[in-house]
């Protein structure tokens, strides 16, 4: 073959040879193999998929850490209680015994009052704002003080025939049952269907005999229970009814109803793995046995001093104490499904970040010797260019 | 035979000699001419005279200049820069739209989770307003991210579709050239001359046409003519045969032959096809997929939105403002929430329930109408671009090389060697010297003759 001209083909392999060192210059300063989606389209895509699995385990990871603060918070208001309740027991004990003045009873009933506002202080326990127990509640306590009377506050004149606002909500709290009735207002219900639903609850044993709903004779929606009943508390969001407020002078001494409600968030912390963050209060502390409720029964057998009363109250209370042992084994389980799935997560977080590694990046080693070889190449090419391309015939010739 | 025979023979070496050194003289100024052909001078003897039976030589005589061209390789020269031109001018585009589907940080994939993960967030406290403004603002950000992605595709279209009225009208003018010296070769063919300066110039012209267009060269004996991939005339002799434009409906520039057909569709080689392939193919298809991503994921999180309850305990408002229409979704998406109060996390109406933060988290690991999630979605969408333009770089470099080797060889045949033109000097020069001698000589036996008669 006639050669003419050596330009072209070294201008050809100059630039490739650039090229080759240019991509092995990038791979030393980025530690990056792929740099543009086309260096290796397969792992680009497979990257933006382990991207997204570390940003889920990211957040996973956030949420435990969150929820753990949380949870712990929790965990440390029920062993709280019960402590406190382990000492409501000790007082019952000793005021079973027929030895006790009375005098020394209401000493104890003074001690178990102090052991309920403490217990109550826990139920009402927050974490960063946010009441712990009131379920999805969290802006409100959940427990407070029961009265036997509760009264709309609308303005607007009211009948049993007066329609309810559909959608809307109201919960009428027990303080001796610890139940809830909470009644949602369908289209065309109105305040007689509430005191249908009061008067079926009352029947099925969820609300004390003897609450009912009425008009008073100013027009307003009362609903109460008889004066020297355990008492009630009363929520409703229903704009027909207007916020619903304790009587005065309704107040039931040592007795506290459930305001929050029963639903436990769930968060998730791995991939189709979600966990309550919350358990509602009324589990914990109202429903079954009824922990705030056999307090309260203790202090009114201490002040009776009725002894077989008293004992017969604290034991509800070692029934209640052995209730909320049982409610706290799912919280417990949750923490340690918690700190499991962070060991794991800790784990996966070291595994996808290898795999980026080792899609789209590059060891040091690798990426010197390439740059090495890059730069051997370039100099051979541009040392042979310098050798060959001055030379034609023209020296020679004289 | 006579003295003044030999000074006409040593006469006429000298004047061929002359032109073999003009040649050569033209080949070293010309070793740097894109497209150029050497040329030599072609010598042949002048018949002998006969001198009953001897035959005695008359010397050398100028037959023509002949161009050393293989027209073989020329024609595929022409075909590999057609390929070469079409796969440059698409590659060129795809490496513009590579960094809309980068994995960093402000891509759609990328977005995508940070909203899942604001949501997923939430969900430890569904009721504060900093982590409700957070989901808003994400959500913001990968409407942002689409929208980007679309304006990029779509600022990348308009500036082909610039190109390709460019194209059109530099074609326009190369056929023209090319056409005017058809009838100029034509002639001088006819009178027996190779016409080599001119066809290096009608063939550096077609080159040019060839980066732009996939011409197709057939040669008639009126010169070459040129027509275009789907058969539209664009040289025939003398004439040439102008493409127009055309703005269609959607704003784009279509092609059409001298007939006013549509010829847009059948450009596949050149800058041209490359350009217009890339215009109406490729980007259509991006951002067909893009669209179609940007409104099934927008539908979905409406959807859930629909289903659940805010802060205030009423139904869930749009999330996302999603057009109607699929065709230009991912352009006009955008956040229809700005209220963090309006995020519909409930699922009962109670302002602390997180309820519906679930149906957020599934639209994650549901399966869009592809039959992928919207994450996989991105993801083939990024293996696509990183794919094309991975091919087209691989498809690039084996044309260069095959066009270089190609370059090559017609180098061989009629590119210009300094070294072989240096050895032609002193060949040509030592042959004028010679003939200048037998000049000298003849005056010398001239002088010696003439004295015989005066001595």
């Amino acid at each position: 073959m006639r050669v003419v001209n050596m330009l072209p083909d070294i201008q050809y392999e100059i630039q490739k040879s650039q090229t080759a060192l240019n991509t092995a210059l990038q791979q030393v300063s980025t530690g990056m193999r792929v740099n543009q989606l086309s260096d290796d389209p397969s792992a680009s895509a497979n990257l933006v998929s382990s991207l997204a699995a570390s940003a889920n385990v990211d957040q996973y990871t956030k949420n435990i850490n969150v929820l753990q603060s949380r949870m712990q918070t929790a965990d440390s208001s029920i062993s709280a209680v019960v402590t406190a309740l382990n000492s409501a027991i000790t007082a019952g004990t000793s005021g079973a015994n027929g030895i006790m003045t009375a005098s020394n009873r209401l000493s104890i009933a003074d001690q178990v009052q102090g052991i309920l506002s403490n217990v109550v202080a826990q139920a009402n326990g927050s974490f960063q704002g946010a009441y712990v127990f009131g379920g999805s509640q969290t802006s409100t306590p959940p427990f407070v003080q029961a009265a036997t009377a509760y009264t709309s506050n609308s303005g607007t004149p009211l009948s049993t025939s007066t329609p309810l606002t559909a959608g809307s909500v109201t919960t009428i709290s027990d303080a001796i049952t610890g139940h809830r009735l909470v009644f949602k207002t369908n289209a065309g219900d109105t305040i007689a269907d509430l005191t249908t639903a009061i008067g079926t609850a009352v029947t099925a044993g969820q609300l004390s005999a003897g609450t009912t709903a009425s008009i008073n004779p100013s027009g307003q929606l009362t609903i109460g229970q008889p004066s020297g009943s355990g008492g009630l508390a009363v929520t409703t969001d229903d704009t027909t009814l207007g916020s619903m407020q304790a009587d005065a002078n309704t107040v039931v001494a040592n007795a506290y109803a459930y305001v929050g409600n029963g639903t436990i968030n769930k968060v998730q912390i791995g991939d189709g793995n979600r966990v309550g963050t919350n358990v509602p209060g009324d589990q914990l502390f109202t429903s079954g046995s009824n922990v705030l409720g056999s307090l309260t029964g203790l202090i009114a057998a201490l002040k009776g001093g009725d002894t077989s009363q008293i004992a017969s109250a604290t034991s509800a209370i070692s029934n209640a104490l052995n209730a909320i042992g049982q409610q706290r084994i799912p919280l417990d389980n949750t923490l340690n499904q918690m700190n499991a799935q962070e060991s794991y997560l800790s784990q996966e977080t070291v595994t996808l970040s290898s795999q980026q590694s080792s899609l789209v990046g590059i060891s040091l080693a690798t990426a010197a010797t390439n740059l090495s070889q890059a730069e051997q190449n370039n100099s051979a090419i541009l040392a042979a260019a310098a050798k060959v391309l001055p030379q034609t015939l023209l020296d020679y010739l004289h | 035979m006579s003295l003044t025979t030999s000074l006409n023979i040593a006469a006429q070496s000298l004047l061929v000699d002359d032109a073999a050194l003009q040649t050569t003289n033209n080949n070293i100024a010309n070793a740097n001419t894109p497209g150029y052909s050497r040329q030599v001078a072609v010598f042949n003897e002048v018949a002998p005279t006969n001198h009953g039976a001897v035959s005695i030589g008359n010397g050398v005589a100028l037959q023509q200049f002949q161009s050393i061209r293989d027209e073989l390789l020329q024609t595929q020269i022409e075909q590999q820069t057609q390929a070469q031109a079409g796969i440059s001018a698409r590659l060129t585009s795809l490496q513009q739209i590579e960094p809309t589907f980068t994995t960093s940080t402000q891509d759609i994939g990328t977005q995508m989770t940070a909203l899942f993960s604001s949501l997923s967030s939430l969900g430890t406290d569904p009721t504060s307003g900093s982590q409700r403004a957070n989901v808003i603002a994400a959500g913001q950000n990968l409407a942002n991210s689409f929208n980007t992605a679309s304006r990029n595709l779509t600022s990348i279209q308009t500036g082909l579709n610039k190109q390709v009225s460019h194209d059109v009208s530099q074609i326009n003018a190369l056929s023209q050239q090319i056409a005017a010296l058809n009838p100029q070769i034509n002639a001088l063919q006819k009178s027996g001359q190779d016409g080599g300066t001119l066809v290096d110039q009608q063939d550096q012209l077609v080159l040019q046409l060839s980066q732009l267009t996939n011409a197709s060269i057939t040669q008639t004996s009126n010169g070459i003519t040129i027509t275009t991939g789907s058969g539209t005339p664009l040289v025939v002799g003398s004439q040439s045969f102008g493409l127009q434009t055309a703005v269609g409906s959607a704003g784009m520039t279509h092609v059409l032959d001298g007939n006013g057909t549509d010829i847009t569709s059948s450009l596949t080689g050149g800058d041209l096809g490359g350009t217009a392939q890339t215009r109406d193919g490729i980007i259509p298809k991006l951002l067909g997929q893009l669209d179609t991503l940007a409104n099934e994921v927008g539908s979905a999180f409406n959807a859930v939105q629909a289903g659940g309850y805010d802060q205030g305990g009423k139904a869930g408002q749009a999330f996302f403002n999603v057009p109607v229409s699929t065709a230009g979704s991912a352009g006009l998406i955008g956040m229809a929430l700005t209220n963090p109060a309006a995020v519909a996390a409930s699922s009962d109406g109670s302002p602390g329930d997180s309820g519906n933060l679930a149906n957020f988290a599934e639209i994650q690991t549901s399966k869009l109408s592809g039959g992928a999630t919207p994450v996989e979605t991105y993801a083939n969408l990024v293996y696509q671009v990183g794919s094309l333009t991975s091919n087209l770089t691989a498809q690039s470099s084996a044309l260069s090389a095959s066009l270089t080797q190609l370059n090559d060889q017609r180098s061989s045949v009629s590119g210009v060697s300094i070294d072989q033109e240096a050895t032609n000097l002193i060949q040509y020069q030592q042959a004028y010297q010679a003939a200048a001698r037998v000049v000298s000589t003849v005056q010398q036996l001239f002088q010696v003759t003439i004295s015989m008669g005066t001595a």
